[in-house]
């Protein structure tokens, strides 16, 4: 049962990596248009949702890592396996793998339909998918430090957004903020809960665990990664609140990149396709480590190679991509994941961590007696 | 028929060299015979015509490869302190030769290994033991201002050729006891010598380990240039962008050695190479640090930019001309539309043109002798470029734009770096010509991936920036003022040590500080 895989001390990062493996997990393909969906609930109060939303979130990390160090060493799927038994928790293990499997492909498939929309109406959306599968699997055989690498670098290509957002500020009507909580608190929960596709991403705390360092640290380091996120979608949201009038942006779908479109800058116009093909460098991370969580997971359960997990994966990701076609599908397949992601990111941990708590405490008793 | 008789020639030959060998010693003892020595060796050796053996009395012989001793030297110190007095021993010829390296030995091979370096072999007449008295010299080239990475303020000497001068050098630089030099010779059949130096304290023990290892560990048959050992002990040859340093300025070379890197001389190559190197260093010039900090800082931000500009400025062109006209301004799109009216290609076939015309003039330029060289740059640079405009075969935008990022890829101040920027430009163009900007950010990610796998000598290649070594972020950015450089870059730097580079009261980089 305690086949606990041995990392090597040269796997392990610094412990401040977190914060940056946290942000880019989080920032993908949500935040190009998170704001229609929070606004049709909350209104102008949709920021408060934000904030509402990184709340719970800060909450899920907080249970997260207090059942992480019960373990100390072990990742979620160890986890699973110590506290259900083989059977269920290999059942347990199942779920979070297609999770990130699902996880995966939503990010992929939500950026070829942004790419194909914005900025490339012609080019195949299998080829785009190949191409960045193929980067994807690239990254992947580097190994743990190479993904690592490559969160960190993406946090650099994701600080210039707010600075670009001045631009918009221009036209700004900050009217539009108030009255401040003129929405019922109803329909502001309702807009934090329809923030959970944008949010997801830091559960990835679950798995990277065992690789960190100074483990004790961890926990501010995710916290701050959590705060960043908050920040950017807080800024964006608000810059959205008050450029758009309250009825454009309930029909805006990627109203960020409306923002961005809106930009001027002396020797570039239409900014928003140079910042589309930039966000491939932003979704890498999200690629990589849910690839890399799911193969944890895989090579758990059945002792699967790389080599044949990566066939397998890229050949269903592939069959994905050219299964789901219409805007109408993926709505619906975004609608699906986030209910998922809810229940997984923000209910399921807290359960967890009663459940491992319970489980350690009856333990202590029998030993102790 | 003909086949036959080679074989039987073969057969023939093969029996001779037998029997030559069956004569040669097979213990490796030297005959005390002075005949049988002489014999021998030329044997061993296969006579050759430099080789001359000089009778000095009934029992001295001596034998030398003319070319290679001193002749001032071998007249003045050995012939004539041998003839002035009989009754020599082994002994005490080396005990009375005024000779200042010299070595006695009763091994056979060390002979035959030591003549062909130079050495010249006293064989008494009655002993088994020869004197070697190790006078070589040949022409080297004197010490000139390195010619491949001048630089304007700063020291105007570079390696040569010679692995003692270079030894030499790099010990007047850094004079320490701690300076290290171990010395290898590999190449089965050059024998070449190289020194591997690093400064005990400094230099970390693992990586020591590490080169010394891959050194022993080569089994190869030639070495001429310090660049294939350099590619035989990288940790991925097969990758683009060089590894490890190599260089020709000593204060660069010193200048690693200082930070706790490992140099390795080769003997006949004037390139010595620093490991392990980060990518980041490669854009860094040791002149930076001998300019004024804000100046400095300056031309260093403006080589970072360069390298961005190197690799990116052609395929933007490309991408943008071939997919986004949108995103260029309307007061700008008038005059690049007119230069592209009548150019026949599309963006990508003209800038390959173009950037395939670049490379033939460098390459051109560097093969040529420097008299001919000026005249390439006025054919290609003036000729070309005007008359490529002028038929309409490209636009003068991209004529613009390519001179801009030559310039920028020639800020390199490595070679070998600058080279893999050029090359690497041209996958990147060809992805941005097919696929516009989100080829040319897929061959960024690609890049980033690379450089984020490789790994010099173990150490990260991306270090300091990843694995993030906050506190030597400063200095790789920008260049600080010398008194604010506290500590020994991360990734040389052993646990333990905290050395400090300099202080305020005029330590010495290296020495420790108490805090």
């Amino acid at each position: 049962m305690s086949k606990t895989s041995q990392i090597s001390n040269n796997e392990k990062f610094n412990v401040s990596l977190v914060f940056f493996i946290i942000t880019t997990c989080q920032v993908g393909v949500g935040i190009h248009g998170f704001q229609r969906l929070i606004t049709q609930q909350a209104k102008q109060d949709a920021w408060i949702s934000v904030i509402l939303s990184f709340l719970f979130a800060h909450i899920a990390v907080f249970f997260m890592v207090k059942t992480l160090q019960l373990y100390q060493t072990k990742d979620l799927y160890e986890i699973h396996e110590d506290l259900y038994g083989k059977y269920v928790g290999t059942l347990f293990n199942f779920l979070y793998i297609f999770y990130y499997a699902f996880a995966f492909f939503v990010v992929l498939r939500n950026y070829i339909e942004v790419i194909v929309t914005w900025v490339f109406p012609g080019l195949s959306q299998g080829f785009i998918g190949i191409t960045i599968l193929l980067t994807v699997i690239y990254a992947f055989t580097g190994g743990f430090r190479v993904l690592v690498g490559i969160a960190f670098f993406s946090f650099f290509s994701i600080i210039w957004i707010p600075f670009l957002l001045w631009f918009p500020l221009e036209f700004a009507h900050y009217n539009h903020l108030s009255p401040v909580l003129a929405t019922d608190l109803a329909s502001i929960v309702k807009g934090a809960y329809t923030m959970t596709f944008t949010i997801v991403g830091f559960e990835i705390l679950y798995f990277i665990y065992p690789f960190i360092k100074e483990r004790k640290k961890a926990e501010k380091f995710a916290h701050l990664g959590l705060l960043a996120t908050l920040l950017l979608y807080l800024f964006i949201m608000l810059v959205s609140i008050v450029y758009f009038s309250e009825k454009q942006l309930e029909r805006t779908i990627w109203a960020t990149l409306t923002l961005f479109s809106v930009v001027r800058l002396p020797f570039i116009e239409r900014v928003e396709i140079i910042t589309i093909c930039i966000w491939l460098v932003i979704l890498l991370p999200n690629l990589c480590f849910f690839m890399w969580a799911a193969y944890r997971g895989a090579s758990r359960i059945i002792k699967i190679k790389p080599r044949a997990f990566l066939s397998i994966f890229f050949v269903i990701m592939y069959v994905g991509i050219l299964l789901v076609q219409s805007r109408y599908q993926i709505n619906h397949m975004n609608n699906f994941f986030s209910q998922w992601a809810f229940i997984i990111v923000f209910i399921y941990p807290f359960l967890l961590y009663i459940f491992a708590k319970t489980k350690k405490s009856i333990k202590n008793r029998v030993k102790n007696h | 028929m003909f086949g036959m008789n080679k074989k039987k020639q073969q057969t023939k030959i093969t029996e001779q060299k037998k029997q030559q060998t069956d004569n040669l010693p097979q213990d490796f003892t030297i005959s005390s015979s002075n005949e049988k020595f002489i014999q021998h060796i030329k044997q061993k050796i296969h006579s050759p015509s430099d080789l001359i053996c000089k009778v000095i009395s009934d029992e001295i012989r001596i034998i030398y490869l003319t070319h290679l001793v001193d002749g001032k030297s071998l007249k003045e110190d050995i012939l004539k302190t041998l003839e002035g007095q009989d009754d020599w021993t082994p002994r005490t010829i080396f005990e009375k030769l005024p000779i200042p390296e010299m070595e006695s030995s009763s091994n056979f091979k060390t002979c035959i290994q030591e003549i062909l370096k130079g050495g010249v072999l006293i064989h008494v007449e009655g002993f088994s033991e020869v004197v070697i008295a190790k006078i070589t010299t040949y022409q080297t080239r004197s010490l000139t201002a390195p010619e491949n990475e001048s630089q304007v303020v700063g020291s105007q000497i570079g390696f040569n050729e010679s692995l003692p001068t270079n030894v030499s050098i790099v010990r007047r630089y850094i004079t320490n006891p701690n300076l290290c030099n171990e010395q290898f010779t590999i190449g089965k059949h050059t024998n070449t010598s190289l020194s591997l130096l690093y400064i005990h304290g400094i230099a970390s023990e693992d990586q020591v380990n590490t080169v010394r290892q891959r050194i022993q560990d080569l089994d190869i048959n030639d070495l001429i240039d310090s660049a294939n050992l350099a590619e035989l002990i990288e940790d991925s040859s097969s990758s683009i962008f060089p590894q490890l340093l190599l260089t020709e300025r000593p204060d660069r070379f010193c200048d690693g050695l200082l930070s706790g890197k490992l140099g390795i001389v080769v003997n006949g190559s004037s390139m010595a190479i620093v490991s392990p190197y980060s990518f980041f260093e490669f854009f860094q010039s040791r002149e930076d640090q001998n300019l004024r900090w804000p100046i400095g800082t300056f031309v260093r931000l403006l080589r970072f930019i360069a390298i961005f500009i190197a690799i990116f400025a052609t395929p933007m062109y490309v991408a943008t001309l071939t997919f986004h006209y949108d995103v260029i301004p309307q007061p700008l799109i008038i005059p690049l539309s007119e230069s592209r009216a009548i150019v026949p290609f599309p963006p990508v076939m003209e800038a390959l043109l173009m950037e395939l015309t670049i490379e033939l003039l460098r390459e051109a330029g560097a093969r040529l002798p420097t008299k001919v060289g000026q005249t390439i740059g006025i054919v290609g640079g003036i000729v070309l470029g005007t008359a490529a405009v002028d038929a309409g075969l490209t636009s003068n935008v991209l004529i613009i734009i390519m001179a801009l990022s030559a310039l920028a890829s020639f800020t390199t101040p490595n070679y070998v770096m600058g080279n893999s920027i050029r090359v690497v430009r041209f996958p990147i163009m060809i992805f941005a010509g097919f696929w516009g900007y989100y080829g040319l950010m897929l061959a960024f990610c690609i890049i980033l991936i690379h450089l984020l796998r490789q790994s010099s000598l173990g150490a990260p290649y991306l270090a300091p920036f990843y694995p993030p070594r906050w506190k030597d972020w400063p200095n790789s950015i920008i260049r600080l003022p010398l008194p604010l450089i506290k500590r020994q870059p991360t990734n040389t730097a052993r646990e333990e040590s905290n050395n400090a580079l300099i202080n305020r009261s005029g330590g010495l980089r290296g020495e420790k500080v108490k805090e």
